[in-house]
């Protein structure tokens, strides 16, 4: 019998797990118990050494390696880490997912890329281990930690964090007079009566079966494991000395993320890889082009603030973004915050200027929030120290440019073939490379 | 009701606007759910007809504000949907209604092609709130709504505090979700096998309310409509076969149309939803909207609540008395 722990570390019987363990010296010690599960474990390749966890906190450790791996390895074999997905390995499983969030809240806090690997390590693990389960079984478990986590009625304002992140869809999840449909038994009572020429119980089956009560609990267990890491960070602030083998953990945690992407780059499987290279003007699209010739009628905050900048610093710092989707910061690529000084802040500037009138004139406090959109805070000044206080926020995608800011957008021919104005320019930086080698011959 | 002869939408007098906030206005006609939170809010005012430039002003009751209106007589009056513990600076923020603009001037299909507003596309903006009303209620389960007529369109303004505090992510996926912005997938997946499932088999959830928004875009569709990938011949055969439409027949008309050429077809439609209320200001947190109650000088209506916006009538409920007063 698989126990809810294994899906859901915050019940109450995986709290009670982690209070079990102890001693925290135990946590490098040999742990003859793991091994011999590990070895036991079906399908578990044995023949490397190095891919047998040792301790709780190799096995910590293996538990995010495995997801990083699995995301951007394309020799990825899951058979170096089939006893993750064994429910056996459960309590050491509990423990490992403790060891990593409060590693990372008390080091990076909630807004770094090693928690957003956690939580989307979290999701991943989740996932394959609900696919690996028997069908009913997998009702069962998911029904009973649904119900832990959820009252009867479940308003759908309560996702209103799960909707903020995008995790959730709005569309995705049926609603009626307030409330998200989950069980059969209101989904009979709310809709049965509408339903023609069509069996109500397979359309239950369909619209809200086994997949939105799954992607419910998933997201919901991935937010509380955000939460989770931000309460430690909270806390981590107030307190004198974090504990060093947690900070040593991190060290750890982040070298895996750092290796795992520099080494395979984000699977190889698009085209070559785009580096972080100076701009170039001519590739950008329509929309980013309305923009730097400044913008003459209303909106001129959020273009230059939430589209300008985001494009700019992204195009010109980490143009791959959504192709590796891990999160960076500015400082990663730019460690002296050069280019965002010579490069990209006058950029901003200059198109702030354009407007009219120009943007900074009537409201010069707003170059705090294009210094926000970097990732550092709400501060008059770029420094390192406040990296991090916010987030370094993504381009938009075309779709959200034509919502929020519909005058920008003049798509031309080659906007019908992506999704995001940083698409646009990557592709045509390789046309436009392209063209440039062809002439050379 | 001879329409011909309604009043013509003309700019107010300097004159005219001194005697409606004299004489006609009364503060009691600032709706209740401004009128308790005036200590909150921002108001804004245009004194010249140059925009909103007089903001950041606060007023400590109702009938500060009352002396305000009755004294300066401005151009328009707004207050901001957010409440702040410093709405002189627009600092603190608390809380924001949740704005849904249905501007008349500005929606897809117009049946008109006036260059303003006029009393068809005044009354197709106000379908289309009942429309949105209803998936806002039903739907959504809110129930704090309140219309207002703005004088060349409507507000629909939601206090529920579920929603006030929702940021703009979240209020961008509301917006999506009540026009229908987007085509619901269609297929759906079991024990791995898909089955194909078109939103108008599925009489529920957001498949429902796209379904509603379809039908209304069909119905409404002309030749001369422009639509993101959908072409001539398309629009005409949708055109063609509406009264299918007009019955729920969707298979039928599926298959008339072409599966393919269906989905094109719904693509754009989506895209022209998009237009059925103005993203913008929902998403804005701090914007300012018009008083209600206050006078929309440029075409000398009022500004008001709607308590019952199944038959209202801006023609007969919104124009001031001045307006009959005019001789010319
Ligand atoms: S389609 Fe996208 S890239 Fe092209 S102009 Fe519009 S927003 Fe910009
Ligand atoms: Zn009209």
């Amino acid at each position: 019998m698989v126990r809810v722990a294994f899906i859901n570390p915050f019940s109450e019987e995986g709290r009670q797990m982690v209070r079990e363990l102890g001693n925290i010296k135990s946590l490098y010690e040999e742990n003859a118990h793991l091994i011999n599960l590990v070895n036991r474990s079906r399908s578990q390749d044995i023949s490397d050494e190095g891919s047998i966890p040792h301790n709780h906190i190799d096995m910590a450790l293996k538990r995010l390696e495995w997801y990083m791996k699995k995301k951007n390895d394309p020799s990825f074999d899951y058979r170096k880490y089939a006893y993750l997905l064994d429910p056996e390995i459960t309590k050491f499983d509990v423990i490992a997912f403790y060891l990593l969030s409060q590693a990372i809240g008390v080091k990076f806090g909630p807004n770094s890329r090693e928690s957003r690997a956690m939580v989307e390590s979290q999701g991943k693990l989740m996932e394959s281990r609900l696919g690996e389960l028997f069908k009913s079984e997998k009702r069962v478990l998911v029904a009973q930690i649904l119900n832990s986590l959820l009252m009867d009625e479940v308003k759908w304002t309560f996702f209103e964090d799960l909707l903020s992140s995008k995790k959730i869809k709005l569309p995705d999840l049926i609603i009626d007079q307030g409330n998200i449909i989950l069980n059969k038994e209101d989904f009979m009572e709310s809709f049965s009566s509408k339903i023609k020429h069509r069996d109500p119980d397979k359309m239950y089956n369909l619209l809200v079966g086994d997949h939105i009560k799954e992607l419910i609990m998933t997201k919901m267990i991935m937010q509380k494991t955000e939460n989770y890491i931000s309460t430690v960070y909270e806390k981590s602030r107030r307190e004198v000395e974090p504990n060093p083998l947690l900070l040593e953990l991190a060290e750890e945690i982040s070298k895996i993320l750092s290796e795992t992407t520099m080494s395979y780059g984000y699977g190889g499987s698009y085209g070559g890889e785009v580096k972080a290279s100076p701009l170039n003007p001519k590739a950008f699209p329509p929309c980013v082009k309305t923009v730097l010739e400044g913008i003459k009628s209303g909106g001129r905050n959020d273009a230059i603030i939430l589209f300008l900048t985001p494009f700019l610093s992204y195009a010109r710092l980490y143009p791959d973004v959504f192709r590796r989707n891990v999160t960076m910061k500015v400082s990663d690529v730019d460690p002296q915050l050069k280019v965002v000084e010579n490069e990209i802040l006058p950029l901003v500037y200059g198109a702030a200027e354009r407007c009219s009138p120009p943007l900074f004139e009537d409201q010069p406090q707003e170059k705090v929030n294009i210094n926000a959109k970097m990732g550092f805070g709400m501060h008059t000044q770029i420094e390192l120290k406040h990296e991090g206080e916010t987030t370094w926020y993504t381009p938009m995608s075309c779709e959200k440019v034509k919502l929020h800011l519909p005058s920008l957008c003049k798509p031309d021919e080659t906007c019908k073939k992506i999704g995001n104005p940083l698409s646009y320019y990557i592709r045509k930086l390789r046309e436009i490379k392209g063209d440039e080698d062809g002439s050379e011959d | 009701m001879e329409r011909e002869e309604s009043p013509i939408l003309k700019p107010a007098t300097l004159d005219e606007r001194r005697k409606y906030y004299r004489e006609e206005w009364d503060v009691k006609e600032i709706p209740e759910f401004i009128r308790e939170s005036v200590l909150k809010r921002e108001f804004g005012f245009d004194h010249m007809g140059r925009g909103p430039n007089d903001r950041y002003r606060v007023f400590r009751s109702a009938d500060l504000l009352r002396k305000f209106l009755r004294y300066r007589a401005p151009f328009a009056a707004y207050s901001s949907v957010a409440f702040y513990d410093k709405p002189r600076r627009r600092d603190g923020w608390i809380k924001s209604e949740l704005v849904f603009d249905v501007d008349a001037k500005d929606i897809p299909l117009r049946m008109c092609g006036c260059e303003g507003v006029c009393e068809i596309c005044l009354n197709q903006a106000r379908e289309i709130v009942c429309s949105l009303m209803d998936t806002l209620k039903g739907d959504l389960g809110l129930n704090d709504i309140h219309v207002v007529y703005s004088g060349r369109g409507y507000h629909i303004r939601v206090l529920d505090e579920s929603v006030m505090k929702m940021d703009s992510d979240v209020r961008a996926q509301i917006v999506k979700y009540i026009i229908g912005a987007e085509v619901p997938h269609n297929e759906y997946a079991e024990e791995g096998v898909t089955y194909n499932l078109e939103h108008f088999s599925i009489p529920f959830g957001y498949p429902h309310v796209f379904t509603l928004r379809a039908k209304y875009s069909i119905l409404h569709l002309s030749e001369a409509i422009q639509m993101e990938g959908v072409n001539q011949k398309l629009v005409k055969d949708a055109i063609k076969h509406q009264e299918l439409i007009k019955n729920d027949e969707w298979g039928i008309f599926r298959n008339k149309i072409g599966p393919i050429r269906y989905q094109r077809l719904m693509n754009g439609i989506a895209s022209l939803n998009m237009g059925l209320v103005d993203a913008k200001v929902s998403i804005d947190l701090k914007r300012i909207l018009r008083l209600p109650s206050s006078l929309h000088s440029m075409v000398s209506m009022k500004s008001m609540e709607v308590k019952n916006i199944e038959n209202f009538d801006p023609f007969e409920d919104a124009v001031p008395r001045f307006v009959y007063e005019r001789k010319d």
